[in-house]
């Protein structure tokens, strides 16, 4: 699916794509943090059959329902709050890195200075690992720091 | 008590006081009211409100159906105060990054907006033999599309998300970077400066407003410290005074409250910037009002009758202007002939800012045909504006016409 992003100024930013079933959906993010959901006609492209106006509770809620994790978008929003802070989502992979062994054992906080601020495994969150906490191939580990800790980390992890 | 309120209400005679401040009480309630019923009126009927409160300041004072007396001193300094607050969130209205992208993607249509809808309003002016900084002024009324009024509708008639949207929200912007020029230029040229003098200083004003960007934005975290703050009544306090000094200094050194306000509203970015747009919008609404209102005042309605035909003229050219602007800058961006329409149409309405920019020549006292003039054609437009917004899809268009699309309709039946 391709998204296509465009400014408007002074509102916010605007999104659209065709969806699979041939459906031009278009997303408006404004300034303020409610979303509109837009339909455009058919008969003429430009122009909206419907929209759905959004508070940023119903737009969490609503993309809870559609299946997205808003945890991502909360982290994202940080992302833009503290700059000169990087926040990475790791995967682990089915071997190699850290899989099968502690958080500890990776020395990551003393050899890059990024720290592991999370785990999670399947469904469960982890905040705050123990160093005694042993890593698990899919486990999805969070990792905060610079920009070059965490990438740094990411390597260490994953070998 | 009484010594410390006299001097404030400019009242001579210490035994009136107390009877004029229950006076002014009164009216300044009373105005609200009406105010407050009005903008009732205009949501239920789906109209903006602007000139619904300009009409109203029109019956009151002189000439008026409702005489104003006692609070017209009060009157005067709130809609100084609702001129600041408009011009802040103008200037605020778009961030830096919008304003360079504007700039950079949209001169030509802005460029073809400001001699298209400029170039009637100045020539009407020269016709009716005023002044060249009365007509310029006259210019800046007819030209300048009212953000206020768009966006309010564009929000109202779901249109945000339309695809022709973005380009009548860039011409706004474009409109928003010629008044940072305009603005202070038409300052100087109305204490008399001539027109090169007044280039200089509009010239420095830019400049001035450059170098604030860059302040601003190196040091915009610093900026954010001083004036943010998690309690709402310290940041308005903050703000409002941050935003007071600079109009009043501005107005100190001639350059007008509204033109500082505007500049400062510019310069603020980032944290600020959004706390600020969440903050300040009631309480522009409450004294952008009161300027309506103030402005109808001094004009007495009988004067409107002389300036009535051209004003019509002018409503009737620079309607048809601005819509073909907005149809050129649709098609530009690849707009479909119907969104291309609704383009047009949605740049019709003027408002708030053609008022504030006749408000600056008439407080200067630039020309006594101006304010009637403006009065009469801002209620003509903003009233036809946004029914022609609202009726776009169902107004024929004349560039359905042009293509031939009708024929894919004809090919069924035959």
């Amino acid at each position: 699916m391709e998204l296509f992003e465009t400014p408007l100024p002074g509102v916010g930013v605007r999104y659209e794509f065709t969806a699979e079933g041939g459906d031009h959906v278009g997303v408006v993010v404004r300034r303020d943090g409610k979303r509109d959901i837009a339909l455009y006609d058919r008969e003429d492209p430009d122009s909206c059959r419907g929209t759905i106006e959004l508070s940023e509770g119903d737009a969490s809620k609503v993309a809870e329902l559609l299946g997205g994790t808003n945890i991502t978008a909360r982290l994202e929003e940080l992302k833009h709050n503290v700059e000169g802070l990087a926040i990475e989502w790791v995967t682990m992979p089915d071997g190699g890195g850290l899989v099968g062994k502690t958080i500890g054992d990776g020395r990551i906080r003393t050899e890059t200075s990024a720290s592991v601020v999370a785990v999670i495994r399947g469904e469960a969150a982890i905040p705050g690992p123990e160093p005694t906490f042993s890593l698990a191939p899919g486990d999805t580990v969070l990792v905060m720091g610079s920009a070059t800790a965490v990438r740094q980390a990411t390597q260490i992890l994953t070998g | 008590m009484t010594s410390w309120a006299v001097p404030t209400l400019g009242m001579p005679l210490p035994m009136a006081a107390a009877g004029n401040t229950g006076d002014v009480l009164i009216e300044l309630g009373v105005i609200l009211i009406v105010l407050a019923l009005l903008g009732r009126l205009a949501a239920r009927i789906g109209i903006p409100s602007i000139p619904l409160y300009l009409l109203a300041g029109l019956l009151m004072g002189d000439g008026g159906i409702i005489p104003v007396a006692a609070g017209e001193e009060f009157l005067e300094i709130g809609a100084q105060i609702g001129v600041v607050l408009l011009l802040l969130l103008l200037g605020l209205e778009y961030s830096p990054q919008d304003l360079r992208d504007g700039m950079k993607s949209n001169w030509r249509a802005g460029l073809l907006d400001l001699v298209a809808n400029g170039v009637p309003g100045f020539a009407v002016g020269l016709i009716l033999g005023w002044s060249i900084t009365a007509s310029l002024l006259l210019g800046g009324v007819t030209y300048i599309s009212s953000s206020g009024i768009i966006a309010r509708l564009l929000d109202d008639f779901d249109r945000m998300a339309n695809r022709e949207t973005p380009v009548i929200l860039s011409l706004l912007v474009m409109e928003d970077i010629v008044m940072a020029i305009f603005l202070p230029l038409m300052a100087v040229l109305l204490v008399g400066a001539t027109l090169a003098q007044g280039a200089i200083a509009a010239a420095v004003a830019i400049g001035l407003v450059a170098i604030a960007f860059l302040v601003s934005m190196r040091f915009s975290t610093h900026v954010n410290k001083m004036v943010h703050s998690h309690s709402r009544e310290l940041l308005l306090l903050g703000v409002l005074g941050l935003t007071f000094l600079v109009a009043g200094l501005a107005e100190a050194v001639q350059v007008s409250a509204a033109v500082g306000a505007f500049l400062l509203g510019l310069t603020l970015s980032g944290q600020v910037a959004d706390d600020v747009r969440g903050l300040l919008p009631p309480l522009r609404d409450v004294f952008g009002g009161l300027f309506f209102v103030f402005f109808g005042i001094g004009i007495d309605p009988r004067d409107l009758l002389p300036v009535l035909l051209p004003a019509i003229g002018l409503a009737i050219v620079t309607a048809v202007t601005k819509i073909s602007t907005g149809i050129w800058a649709a098609s530009r961006a690849g707009i479909g002939p119907k969104g291309q329409w609704r383009t047009g149409l949605s740049l019709v309405p003027r408002g708030e800012f053609s008022i504030v920019i006749a408000g600056l020549g008439v407080a200067a006292g630039a020309q006594v045909q101006l304010g009637p003039l403006a009065a009469a054609y801002v209620l003509i437009l903003a009233f036809a504006g946004s029914i022609l917004m609202r009726f776009a899809d169902r107004i024929p268009s004349p560039l359905k016409a042009a293509r031939p699309v009708k024929q894919v309709g004809r090919e069924p039946g035959s």
